[in-house]
């Protein structure tokens, strides 16, 4: 094993950031969907929670779902296929026997929301605002459930409601995750802005598929599936950069991901101004990549006699 | 039950081809090798190339020397390029993960049934069992076996015939085996091994039967076979399941079978709730 022993102690100076009002330990943060509820990666021994500034919960809705039949995955050259259907036990179920589990003492933990309504929007912000999370990710983005998530990401109008109906609901941040799959990512963004969000996550998977040609069959059930890992990091590294444009003008944080692996890549993501790193499919390739990343950013800001991370964000030079 | 999952850069120590595309892979992973149970798996960073992991089962582990035991069969492309590894080379590997077979009660005659590269898991079980409770394994193949075989000495009822040779590595620890095949192998039963283990246990008395536990793991037409005999026979069969896997640990819900508990549909992940499931929980075995 090569994890080099990092402790964020000695790094705390140039490491912890500011998002959303929130003062996170690190920059990295662990994406939703790709950590469960939070208590999978602790059994890995050389894991450890205090290395992420923020853990985002698998999303949840109002009521339960079982979520798609598999395949729900697929390894693609350079990434994965999934179409998990937001298979959850419930906004509630979360909140009274999730949360008091967690230990929030280590890192912060945020929801993320999702409805096939308005209603159930502002509902599940109601049912997390009164709960431990810190903050709440809005997903608008999702592509593998038939009513609502990318639906209301695909139209920026819906996009803003969605924020407006979850707004009253809650004092605690709220992050809305925008589609790479829409048009116009900047208006999205001027738009959720407008409606309250404190914070943008770009981006989400960009919808795909795989064919079995002995079957001639689709690989995953749900036909068709959210495309994440390196693959996707060109597109989302423009995204965050246009996002950026219209972001930075509102001070308005981005939490950039799509492909991020190791510190090379945050590097990149934190340039073109994202304030936070993202890791999802890069803990499946690697779940100790965290201790690895941190390491190697900070060798970088030594290198480049920057005094904290924030300084890097947004500074590409063009 | 939560046991801790190890990260190791296990080191091949041997790689030795075998018919059909098999291949019998010994790492240096001491971790994984010191607390690894009968039924549990390895997810395996195969190559730079294709940096999502494979889950393989561990056949065998040596707590000692620090090793651990794989057989593969080369499927696709992920499976292939693990074929290629050398000696020397090392790859990550997380394990030992998944719930193993559950082997704590000694009243029962355990009758372990692989197919394939489902076998490995059977083999594990059976050295955990030895000494402990009574137990015989029944192992099909379509290649040639990738193990060495050597004449059964056990008397095992309702089997014969042709049905002479034994897994060697089980025959000397004095583990009674039999072999299955359709491929008309020497010295194995003629046909499928969940046949092979109806005609055991069909010569059974009704209350040695009674006693008896199937574990099996193989080819999904082999499981059902299996779930069917157990059914015939009123006895329960634990079936360790496959599914595509992206974490491995629990954390994605990407790698799911349904279940029918207490009347209510569920998804449940193969990597940590399962692999191993008992079939009536399972409404496509049920
Ligand atoms: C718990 C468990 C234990 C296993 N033990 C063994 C073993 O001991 N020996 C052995 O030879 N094989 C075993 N398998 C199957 C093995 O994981 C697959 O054959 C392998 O992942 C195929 O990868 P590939 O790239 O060669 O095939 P491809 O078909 O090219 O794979 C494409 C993708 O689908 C996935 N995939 C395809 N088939 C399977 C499958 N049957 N199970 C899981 N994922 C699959 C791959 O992981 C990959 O992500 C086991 C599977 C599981 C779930
Ligand atoms: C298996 C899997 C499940 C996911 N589930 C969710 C989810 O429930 N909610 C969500 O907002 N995003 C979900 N995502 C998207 C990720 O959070 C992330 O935005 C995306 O995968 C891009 O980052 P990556 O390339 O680092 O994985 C999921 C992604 C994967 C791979
Ligand atoms: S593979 Fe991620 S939950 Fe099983």
């Amino acid at each position: 094993m090569t994890s080099e022993s990092v402790h964020p102690s000695n790094i705390a100076a140039e490491l912890s950031i500011d998002f959303a009002g929130l003062k996170l330990q690190t920059p990295l943060v662990l994406l939703s969907g790709c950590v469960g509820f939070g208590e999978e990666f602790t059994r890995i021994e050389g894991y450890s929670n205090r290395d992420v500034g923020a853990v985002i919960l698998k999303g949840a809705t109002l009521e339960p779902r079982m979520g798609n039949a598999p395949h729900r995955v697929y390894e693609t050259p350079s990434g994965m296929l999934n179409a998990i259907g937001l298979q959850n036990p419930g906004a509630r179920y979360v909140v009274e026997h999730v949360l008091p589990r967690l230990p929030h003492h280590e890192t912060q933990f945020w929801a993320n929301a999702n409805g096939s309504s308005l209603q159930d929007y502002a509902e599940v912000a109601r049912i997390f605002d009164d709960s431990p999370v810190t903050a709440i990710e809005i997903n608008i983005s999702c592509p593998n459930v038939k009513e609502g998530g990318v639906h209301f990401g695909n139209d920026p109008v819906m996009a803003a409601r969605v924020v407006e109906a979850m707004r009253p609901m809650t004092s605690k941040p709220l992050i809305t995750k925008l589609s790479p799959n829409n048009a116009d990512i900047a208006d999205t963004a001027r738009r959720v802005i407008e409606a309250g969000t404190d914070g943008l996550s770009v981006i989400n998977t960009l919808v795909g598929m795989a064919v079995d040609t002995e079957k001639r069959k689709p690989v995953i059930a749900n036909v068709s599936g959210g495309l994440s890992g390196p693959a996707i990091k060109p597109v989302a590294l423009w995204k965050v950069h246009q996002t950026y444009a219209v972001a930075k003008q509102h001070h308005i944080p981005i939490l950039g991901q799509g492909g991020i692996c190791c510190a090379q890549d945050a590097l990149e993501f934190a340039i073109v101004g994202s304030s936070a790193i993202g890791i999802g499919t890069g803990l499946f390739y690697d779940p100790l990549t965290c201790k690895k990343m941190l390491s190697g950013i900070s060798e970088y800001l030594n290198r480049h006699q920057l005094e904290t991370f924030s300084s890097l964000v947004g500074s590409l030079q063009h | 039950m939560r046991n801790t999952i190890f990260e190791e850069n296990a080191e091949i120590l041997a790689n030795v081809k075998h018919p059909g595309d098999q291949f019998v892979m010994r790492v240096r992973a001491p971790k994984t090798a010191a607390a690894a149970r009968p039924g549990q798996f390895v997810h395996l960073r195969v190559s730079g190339e294709r940096p999502m992991r494979r889950p393989i089962s561990i056949m065998l582990t040596d707590p000692e020397k620090g090793t651990v035991d794989l057989l593969v069969k080369a499927i696709g492309e992920g499976t292939r390029l693990l074929r290629e590894r050398k000696v020397g080379e090392t790859m990550p590997m997380l394990g030992p993960i998944g719930r193993p077979f559950d082997l704590s009660d000694t009243s029962k005659r355990y009758v372990l049934i692989g197919g394939g590269v489902g076998v490995p898991p059977m083999i594990f079980c059976a050295m955990a069992l030895r000494g402990k409770a009574p137990m015989v394994v029944f192992a099909g193949s379509e290649v040639e076996f990738p193990f060495a075989l050597k004449p059964s000495t056990a008397i095992l009822p309702g089997v014969g015939g042709n049905a002479i040779l034994g897994i060697a590595s089980l025959e000397d620890r004095g583990i009674a085996s039999r072999l299955a095949s359709n491929a008309g192998l020497y010295g194995c039963f003629e046909g499928h091994v969940p046949d092979l283990a109806r005609n055991y246990l069909a010569a059974l008395s009704d209350d040695e039967r009674a006693r008896c536990v199937l574990l099996s793991c193989g080819p999904h037409p082999m499981l059902h076979a299996v779930a069917r005999v157990g059914r015939e026979f009123g006895i329960p069969a634990y079936l360790s399941l496959e599914e595509h896997m992206a974490c491995g640990i629990g954390g994605c819900a990407g790698c799911v079978v349904k279940t029918i508990e207490g009347g209510e549909e569920k998804y449940r992940r193969v990597c940590v709730d399962g692999p191993v499931f008992e079939s009536s929980l399972l409404p496509e075995f049920a």
